[in-house]
């Protein structure tokens, strides 16, 4: 066996060696991205942006993190206080079932919107529709990540 | 917009930033894997010297290092433009486009000949000029893309788009063995299918969005089944029947089935609902199955795939001597450069530089290669379904998901077509196939992803057709009649 030969077969296998280092070396960044995804969530399915509210309850702007079930309206006993004159007491509840969210009225006066259709009694909500309940317009989006 | 005014403080005139409003952000992890990528590439193009020449040096320097610079200044511009974007995408692409810099290098050079002001450009040095200009054009995209509105907005648009582009190669197209697949317009030359498929992710990636509570509703009953109501069927029969077209009048079974496959798929990510997966690939397979029955190109093509060996030196001669190449590599393969002894000349795997390029990494990395390969493809999609996983808004969440399992899914179709896991196809393997066409729209797709899962990125815009409800509200009592 010369000594070239061996360096060649040593080449060689570093080359493939090197490939699965680079790979183990990626392989653990994304297992450290997903560590920190998973810590960061967990806690909530989505949130709820305020996009404009005229009254100024709850201030437009402001973020609502979701439970799976989260209830709207007027009464101070819901989840999220919508304090409108055109929302009822118990104005709507949204609910996170399978994979997606739902959002159901409860019989308001003014009706339940979605991306401006008013909603017949439950109706899907996807991520980044909007969701108005009297005069507040908000918007449901992805639990913030990282 | 519409005219009422909005308590959000307007979104201040964004002028273009070129120079002295730079905030670089370190991007470390990225400057990590590009040193590995690095390293590995020289060490692999010490042993294809080994193998090729039989001296320990590096083999055409130049063009290694003109690659390795381009993805330096790829990682140096992302960090000057301060992304915060994803930081494993760049280094794996640039991995993979680096084993295919390696292997046109060692291909026979005449297999693509160019001639650029008087000199003659072999194989390696064209695929180098490709591989440096999708690096531009990733990067590019990346830094420059802040909102995702062009492609939100103009859906329907890119569909006709997509749809002229398909008719203008069916009717002007010309065939190249076979099939026709390459659209000529003067001097250049491309293969619209490899765009369309860009096209019709962000198609798909409105439609479904916008679409999507309607379809997750079960309105129509078929026996057991429940469908979406009827009418937001249709897209999806017309996805059909645009891929039986494809089959039939283009003959790329790669580019229907890809279509087919990354529209069923994206269905899936945006309703959750499997039925709808089913049903389309019945009607899938029982259209292939009408078709193939009806045209012998196909009927010939499925033959080749259950039985290349009944004409090893005929028709099934390609992918018998793909599988002789996989065999001859074994587990560590032959050593880069070893591998592919030439018949009369020519490398024994005819367009081994673009429909092949696995059974060659497969022949001289081995088992073990072709599996860093594929792992490799799928980071790629890992990211990709990443990326949509934390988007904003479904819109984002969908084109994601969609742009990396297009890479994915055409991978995974040529790597099973050289294998005989399915029948071969005319889909390149991305960003290592030879070809302009192919390398630059995966440059496309990887730098809309790094746009995508860039933290910065303009927040999505409202949906339409937010403010018609204002005309139905009643006031709750009267007395709140006048507080408005």
């Amino acid at each position: 066996m010369d000594g070239p030969l061996v360096m060649v077969w040593v080449v060689r296998l570093l080359f493939l060696a090197l490939l699965y280092l680079f790979l183990a070396r990626v392989v653990r960044s994304l297992l450290r991205d997903l560590r920190a995804a998973a810590r960061e969530r967990g806690a909530t399915l989505g949130r709820l942006i305020v996009v404009e509210s005229p009254g100024g309850d709850p201030e437009a702007g402001r973020s609502f993190d979701l439970d799976a079930i989260t209830t709207l309206g007027r009464d101070v006993n819901n989840a999220i206080v919508v304090e409108d004159p055109f929302a009822s007491f118990d104005h709507a509840v949204l609910t996170y079932r399978g994979r997606s969210w739902y959002v159901e009225d409860l019989g308001s006066t003014n009706g339940t919107y979605v991306n401006g259709r008013p909603i017949a009694s439950v109706a899907p909500l996807g991520f980044g529709d909007e969701l108005s309940i009297g005069q507040v317009r908000m918007r449901l989006e992805r639990a913030r990540s990282a | 917009m519409t005219g009422t005014s909005r308590p959000a403080t307007p979104a201040p005139v964004q002028l273009p930033r070129i120079l002295g409003d730079i905030h670089p952000r370190p991007r470390w992890t990225e400057a990590r894997l590009l040193g590995i990528v690095g390293i590995a590439l020289v060490v692999g193009s010490i042993s294809l010297s080994a193998g090729l020449t039989g001296r320990l040096a590096l083999y055409d320097p130049q063009g290694l290092i003109i690659y390795l610079l381009a993805l330096t200044g790829a990682h140096v511009a992302q960090v000057l433009a301060g992304r915060r974007s994803d930081e494993v995408l760049l280094p794996v692409v640039g991995m993979l486009g680096g084993i295919s810099l390696l292997l046109m290098q060692r291909l026979p050079q005449d297999l693509v000949t160019t001639d650029v002001g008087g000199s003659t450009l072999g194989l390696g040095d064209v695929q180098l000029i490709w591989l440096v200009l999708g690096v531009i054009v990733a990067t590019t995209l990346g830094i420059v893309v802040r909102s995702d509105n062009w492609l939100r907005q103009y859906k329907y648009t890119w569909a006709a788009a997509g749809i002229a582009l398909l008719l203008l190669t069916f009717v002007f197209g010309s065939d190249v063995a076979g099939q026709r697949l390459t659209l000529r317009l003067g001097p250049i030359a491309g293969q619209p299918s490899e765009l369309l498929k860009v096209i019709l992710v962000v198609f798909l990636a409105g439609y479904l969005s916008e679409n999507r509570p309607l379809l997750i509703e079960q309105d129509t009953r078929l026996g057991p089944i429940r469908l979406p109501p009827l009418p937001y069927l249709a897209p999806m029969v017309a996805m059909w029947a645009i891929a039986l077209l494809i089959v039939v009048i283009q003959r790329d079974l790669g580019a229907a089935l890809l279509f087919f496959a990354v529209f069923l798929a994206l269905v899936y990510a945006a309703t959750g609902r499997i039925s709808l997966v089913v049903i389309g690939a019945i009607l899938f397979f029982a259209g292939s199955a009408l078709v193939a029955d009806l045209f012998p190109h196909v009927r010939e093509r499925i033959d080749i795939w259950l039985d290349p060996f009944a004409d090893p030196l005929g028709a099934g001669y390609q992918i018998v001597q793909s599988l002789h190449a996989f065999a001859r590599g074994g587990l560590i393969g032959t050593g880069l450069g070893e591998g592919l002894p030439t018949v009369g000349g020519r490398p024994p795997i005819p367009e081994v530089h673009t429909d092949f390029p696995l059974a060659a990494l497969g022949e001289e990395l081995g088992l073990v290669g072709v599996i860093a390969v594929l792992g490799l493809f799928f980071v790629v999609i890992e990211r990709g379904l990443r990326i949509g996983a934390s988007a904003a808004d479904d819109f984002r969440a969908i084109l994601a998901t969609g742009l990396a399992l297009v890479i994915g899914i055409q991978a995974f179709i040529i790597a099973a077509g050289n294998l005989k896991v399915l029948p071969l196809t005319g889909v390149t393997l991305p960003f290592i196939s030879y070809g302009g066409s192919s390398l630059l729209v995966n440059a496309v797709v990887v730098g809309l992803l790094l746009a995508l899962s860039d933290k910065g990125v303009e927040p999505p815009p409202p949906p339409d057709r937010v403010r018609r409800w204002r005309d139905r509200l009643r006031p709750r009592r009267a007395s709140s009649r006048r507080a408005i």
